[in-house]
């Protein structure tokens, strides 16, 4: 009989679990489950992830250590500097650890520091031996769980890996595939949606693994600077075919094959070259190599066609020939990866300009609020309740599960409320009725044994995660394992209280100052959306030729990337809305309005790069006035849409809006005939570029309009309890 | 028992649950969460939360409201 994949990390957990414990006990460390939480949250689905987890984790742990030391130093007998520095230490390893740089790291330096303080803070002169003992049972946890890992059933990441990397290959491909077939009218737009979610569930899953196959694969870790710049080029790719599918809606009415003859044999290429990377990346050589094609237009067509058409085409074969560069680069990587290649592909591993240090992130900043307040407000209730419940333990608790859940303000509290009451009364009932029956640590190791395996296997499931991790720590907590083993009703009476006193300080921060009720965060998320949108759209006024600021350039930076992620956000808020207390909306009304969000920041993005294109001075001349007009006008619509979710009147924006676009069009037409002959031919693409771009975001505001006016925006705005 | 003219009944005084003595208050904050949890159930239900400004500083009243009524007429803290 061969046991499950679950079964086997779950007994690999319970072992590591119980040695862990023996270790502590037979050395006779005080609180021994401090190694037990090592081990239970450094055990995840492959040794790979886990090594990593627990590196990170030793040296966060070290770290907190001495920042600990550091607090309880700088603040002898002065407990609100004492809380207002610890307050913001973990505050800012909030803000770290939901961020994309060794989020572990810093997870572990705020939930460890938050503990060692509050256990050493009020006992100081024992403060440097508390913190001593905390850091080595962490790394007893750590060390043990990684040899369990890699003498038990080891699992290596890489096959998982590399079989991602072969599956996101060609999802990419059948996303491609039918793509085409809706740009020749044959395909169904819901297929592509469904490949284009899937695509973006196996890159989320392409990166985890791969940092985990890095770790425990030498292979991997050989060629990692290769794999990171193919995850930089799929994820460019993914991008592109995104910007090219949107574009497609612009030239619906446009015979693209008769007007780029060599599509059909273009799009071959391109899918030949997919089919051949989903070959080498399942070990198989490949069947042809890239051949040289260009995309070509047929000039005696094009010159029937009015500006704005010209314009959309320009846009589509920019894209198509960006999506040819990108195959032919992946191609190499991944061939020179599985070794089909022998010449080094140049490498691509720059991080994208909308990430960095120096832009602030305003969800992150507020869940690092949250904790603060969290720890606050059960600080205050320790010093000012006569006999708050845990006291000390109480304040490091909230600040850790407060730590959790600031990076997933849309779950809520209440909801793990229950399992951590649960697990807490049957770990009481494990204390009070099966401990005392123990009398060696063979009975002992039998129960830690048994309560693991059972907690991990029947909570295995990724969306149970936080429920078992409540689970294991409760029951570790309420159970309260030490040498001299005494049993008290207090002990899990403390703690069923204390749950309580710790969600309600979390309930509160729910509220205040930031209401992170779905309906609420969903209205907000989309007013800061249109916000960024009007600021890019107003900077787009200013010359691209002068130099911006550093300010300016931080800021266009930080609202490019609020525009980009936003539409994501609000998806995943979208699926936590009460759908009964909005009568009026349904889920695909909410799907469709985010999915044209999502199209807007697309053309969005595509316009402020095309912006800095050079343009031909007698254009920008010409023009300026008109172009300048429709940059007000959408401005104005950015801002009114910031405010409210829909237009008042539907018809007279769509109205406006065609109007803007046809003055625009008979203003072109009249330059392009005063300048004949004055335009070169990389003016007039830049100039096309610009049209096709300007006309994709009043396209893709048209299509937000259109989809947020069938929805019934009154029960949005009607305040409810929950 | 004489005590000079102290009624039993209105002293504050633990309760007790299978033998576990719990305190007046924690009883009567149990309650009134209760209470004012089915409260804002119902006015959401009967749609006289949106006459409200903020409903989770409405809940906040509630709550303390139930406490201190359930705790002085009640339970006796």
């Amino acid at each position: 009989m061969s046991l499950s994949i679950t079964a086997k990390e779950s007994i690999k957990t319970a072992l590591a679990m119980t040695l862990s414990y023996g270790i502590a006990l037979s050395l006779g460390w005080d609180k021994p489950y401090w190694a037990g939480f090592s081990v239970a949250f450094i055990s995840l689905a492959t040794s790979g992830q886990s090594l990593n987890k627990g590196a990170y984790r030793m040296l966060g742990t070290l770290m907190a250590g001495l920042v600990s030391l550091a607090i309880i130093a700088l603040s002898p007998q002065s407990r609100w500097l004492f809380i207002t520095l610890l307050s913001a230490w973990v505050g800012f390893c909030t803000y770290m650890t939901w961020g994309k740089r060794h989020p572990v790291f810093w997870g572990y330096s705020g939930y460890v520091c938050a503990v060692v303080s509050m256990a050493a803070g009020p006992d100081p002169v024992n403060a440097f031996q508390t913190a001593v003992l905390r850091a080595q049972e962490t790394g007893l946890g750590i060390l043990v769980y990684s040899l369990v890992a890699m003498l038990v059933w080891p699992i290596n990441s890489r096959p998982k890996f590399e079989a991602a990397a072969a599956k996101l290959a060609s999802t990419q491909q059948q996303l491609l595939k039918t793509s085409l077939e809706w740009m020749a009218g044959k395909g169904d737009p819901t297929t592509v949606q469904q490949l284009r979610g899937r695509e973006m569930q196996e890159q989320k899953q392409f990166v985890q693994l791969f940092a985990a196959a890095e770790t425990d694969s030498y292979e991997i870790w050989e060629l990692r600077h290769h794999w990171h710049s193919y995850q930089h080029l799929v994820a460019e790719l993914s991008e592109a075919m995104a910007r090219w599918r949107e574009n497609l809606t612009g030239t619906q009415t446009l015979d693209l094959p008769g007007l780029m003859p060599n599509l059909s044999s273009f799009a071959a290429e391109i899918d030949g070259r997919l089919t051949q990377i989903g070959r080498m990346l399942a070990n198989q050589e490949p069947g042809q190599q890239p051949s040289a094609v260009d995309l070509e237009i047929d000039d005696t067509k094009v010159v029937h066609l009015s500006h704005f058409h010209k314009a959309a085409l320009t846009v589509i074969r920019d894209q198509l020939r960006r999506m040819e560069s990108l195959t032919r680069s992946l191609f190499h990587s991944a061939g020179y990866i599985k070794g089909f290649s022998p010449a080094a592909p140049e490498l691509d591993d720059r991080p994208p300009v909308t990430e960095g240090f120096g832009l602030p992130d305003p969800d992150r900043a507020a869940g690092a609020v949250r904790v603060m307040l969290i720890m606050w407000i059960a600080y205050l209730g320790m010093i000012y309740v006569d006999r708050f419940p845990a006291g000390p333990d109480a304040v490091a608790v909230a600040g850790t599960f407060g730590l959790v859940i600031a990076g997933i303000p849309q779950v809520s509290i209440w909801l793990l409320f229950l399992p951590a009451f649960l697990s807490t009364l049957v770990s009481g009932l494990i204390y009070f009725l099966v401990m005392p029956q123990l009398s060696s640590f063979l009975g002992l190791g039998a129960l830690l044994f048994g309560v693991t395996f059972a907690i991990y296997y029947l909570l295995a499931a990724p969306r149970l995660n936080v429920a078992k991790l409540l689970a294991i720590s409760m029951f570790m907590t309420v159970i309260s394992v030490s040498n001299h083993q005494t049993y008290h009703f207090l002990v899990v009476s403390t703690t069923a209280l204390m749950l309580p006193v710790v969600f309600i300080c979390m309930g509160v921060t729910a509220y205040f100052p930031v209401d992170l009720r779905p309906r609420q965060s969903f209205l907000r998320l989309r007013g800061r959306y249109f916000r960024s949108c009007e600021y890019l759209m107003d900077a787009l006024r200013q010359d691209p030729q002068k130099s911006e600021s550093r300010l300016a350039r931080l800021k266009k930076a930080f609202h490019l990337r609020e525009m980009s992620s936003l539409p994501t956000k609000l998806g995943v808020w979208s699926r936590v809305l009460s759908m009964k207390a909005l009568p009026g909306t349904s889920p695909q009304q909410i799907t469709a309005m985010v999915t044209a969000l999502q199209g807007l920041s697309y053309r969005m993005q595509q316009l402020v790069e095309d912006r800095s294109h050079p343009q031909a001075p007698f254009l920008v001349q010409e023009l300026r006035s008109d172009v300048a007009a429709w940059g007000t006008k959408m401005t104005e619509a950015f801002r009114c849409l910031a405010g409210e979710p829909s237009v008042e009147d539907q018809n007279i924006f769509h109205k406006e809006l065609t109007g803007i676009m046809e003055r625009l069009n008979m203003r072109i037409e009249e330059t392009v005939d005063k300048a004949a002959g004055n335009i070169t031919g990389r003016d007039g693409e830049n100039f096309y570029r610009f049209l096709g771009a300007c006309r994709g975001v009043a396209d893709a505001l048209a299509a937000y309009v259109a989809s947020a006016g069938a929805i019934d925006w009154a029960p949005w705005r009607e305040e409810r309890f929950y | 028992m004489d005590m000079g003219g102290i009624d039993m009944n209105t002293m504050p005084h633990e309760l007790a649950v299978g033998g576990v003595y719990l305190p007046p208050l924690l009883v009567a904050a149990t309650l009134g969460t209760i209470a004012a949890v089915l409260t804002a159930l119902f006015l959401n239900r009967i749609r006289l939360s949106k006459y409200f400004f903020y409903p989770p500083f409405v809940f906040l009243a509630f709550f303390i409201i139930y406490t201190v009524l359930l705790g002085t007429f009640v339970v006796r803290i």
